[in-house]
């Protein structure tokens, strides 16, 4: 089991993602010795993207603009909670030829973190069977850490 | 504008000149390098490509939106006319379309690389349509397609007249052996990273000698990151169940059937219909009682009180092996 002070937040840009990043700074923020990566992961590009003329790399650079507000605000945050700038790191990575969920448990696995958190979003059976719950899957895929779903 | 017959060979132009589709036909042929603009090209037009001389003679039908057997201009039936092999092209057209799954609605694309690239990873396997694929002198990456000699699946099963449960018990057991070996293919494909994308009843066709079943049609695609192979998996669902009960249950036709009726529709709880398709039954058991509970509880999986859904083809495989043996 991998130190669970080694925590990994995945974030987007939605309010349940910032929900559980609150209640998780909430704890974090007293915790004096906590390693935090804030990390955000999107998909490929979808189809058509680069039939309009655009490349791959004009998508990161597209993705990682628009990532770099919300995790910046993210930032704000933990900081607010008493968390030290230096303890927390950001990442950003396109889930290359894997899910948003395998995208997350890779970096886990590789970066040794011992706690995930993830926001919920609360979707119906069908939602999740069709499209996914990326807080499931952690769930049920995660090795050597523990998953937190914030609800 | 199309060159001339000139530019053939003598031996092919010949040949050309006999065929019974120029014999019928009241224009020239015109000779196409470049199938871009494919609905330009026209019966007993030639194709050029790959350095063969293709004569089309005729189209292959699907059903589409609702409605039956719709010609595919864009697939034209094919006769090589230096060796006389009959094949199907598949030309390339860049289609988008919605596709409503219960409540949701999924956007498709037609993916000729895709195609291509699937074509390529199951050349000799006997449960997949054969091919390649070519660039044409504008750069299209059109299929060259091997005609599959049978019919298609939907069709089989209903081939001897029998009634449900004579067909159930006498001829089931080899379809659904038959059919187990499909969903291996299909694994097959998601573990090289694709999607068949357009699983459906008539996409399986029966070889006349062998009656192996032999999945057709690889260029739908769709973007789905998370869940890249649900639609897949729903779909296998969906026709493992047809070709459990031969058709797709609804309460009119519980209503319409004299062995069930209101009796047998009064026993359907929320639970037991399709976790994506409205009002379609899946606790088949309650329709057909003789249908075994290891089977069923697999179509349970596809229901909306499921809480347990299939993640993987392989699972669902090892289930469905499971309840073969139990059939007997």
């Amino acid at each position: 089991m991998n130190d669970w002070r080694n925590v990994l937040i995945a974030v987007d840009d939605t309010p349940t993602s910032e929900n559980a990043l609150k209640y998780a700074a909430d704890i974090l923020g007293k915790l004096p010795a906590a390693r935090i990566c804030l990390l955000h992961i999107y998909p490929e590009p979808p189809p058509g993207y680069y039939s309009s003329g655009k490349s791959r790399d004009d998508y990161i650079r597209e993705k990682e603009e628009k990532a770099a507000v919300f995790i910046h605000r993210a930032e704000d945050i933990l900081e607010q909670t008493g968390l030290d700038r230096s303890s927390i790191i950001t990442m950003f990575h396109m889930a290359d030829h894997a899910t948003i969920s395998q995208a997350i448990l890779d970096i886990q696995t590789a970066e040794k973190y011992g706690t995930i958190i993830v926001g919920k979003r609360g979707v119906s059976k069908a939602e999740e069977f069709l499209f996914g719950s990326i807080s499931s899957a952690l769930v049920h895929h995660s090795k050597d850490c523990t998953v937190w779903v914030v609800g | 504008m199309a060159p001339t017959l000139d530019a053939l060979p003598p031996e092919i132009r010949e040949r050309l000149r006999e065929h019974r589709v120029t014999r019928s036909l009241r224009r020239t042929s015109r000779l196409f390098f470049d199938t871009t603009d494919f609905t330009s090209i026209d019966y007993g037009d030639i194709i050029f490509i790959d350095d063969c001389y293709y004569l089309v003679t005729g189209y292959t039908k699907e059903g589409r939106f609702g409605v039956d057997d719709q010609a595919k201009p864009w697939v034209p039936r094919v006769q090589d006319l230096a060796t006389g092999k009959k094949q199907i092209l598949k030309l390339v057209f860049h289609e988008t379309f919605d596709i409503t799954m219960g409540q949701f609605t999924i956007s498709y694309y037609r993916n000729p690389e895709k195609e291509a690239r699937v074509l390529e990873l199951v050349q000799g396997l006997p449960h997949f349509m054969q091919g390649r694929a070519v660039l044409d002198e504008a750069g299209n990456l059109v299929r060259i397609l091997d005609i599959i000699n049978g019919r298609r699946l939907d069709k089989f099963i209903y081939r001897n007249n029998t009634d449900h449960e004579e067909y159930f018990h006498q001829e089931f057991p080899f379809i659904l052996k038959q059919f187990l070996e499909c969903i291996e293919a299909i694994s097959l494909l998601h573990h090289n990273g694709f999607r068949h994308g357009d699983i459906r009843r008539d996409h399986i066709f029966v070889e006349r000698e062998t009656n192996v079943f032999c999945w057709i049609d690889f260029d739908y695609d769709y973007y789905m990151p998370e869940r890249p192979f649900a639609v897949d998996l729903y779909e296998l669902g969906n026709l493992l169940m047809y070709l459990t009960v031969r058709e797709n249950f609804h309460p009119r036709e519980i209503m319409a059937d004299p062995g069930m009726g209101e009796k047998v529709l009064n026993t359907i709880e929320p639970g037991d219909y399709a976790l994506l398709s409205k009002n379609r039954v899946v606790n088949l058991q309650k329709l057909f009682p003789y249908i075994p509970t290891e089977l069923n509880n697999i179509f349970l999986h596809f229901s909306l009180g499921t809480n347990v859904f299939y993640d993987t083809a392989d699972e669902l495989h090892d289930d469905l092996q499971g309840a073969l043996e139990k059939l007997g």
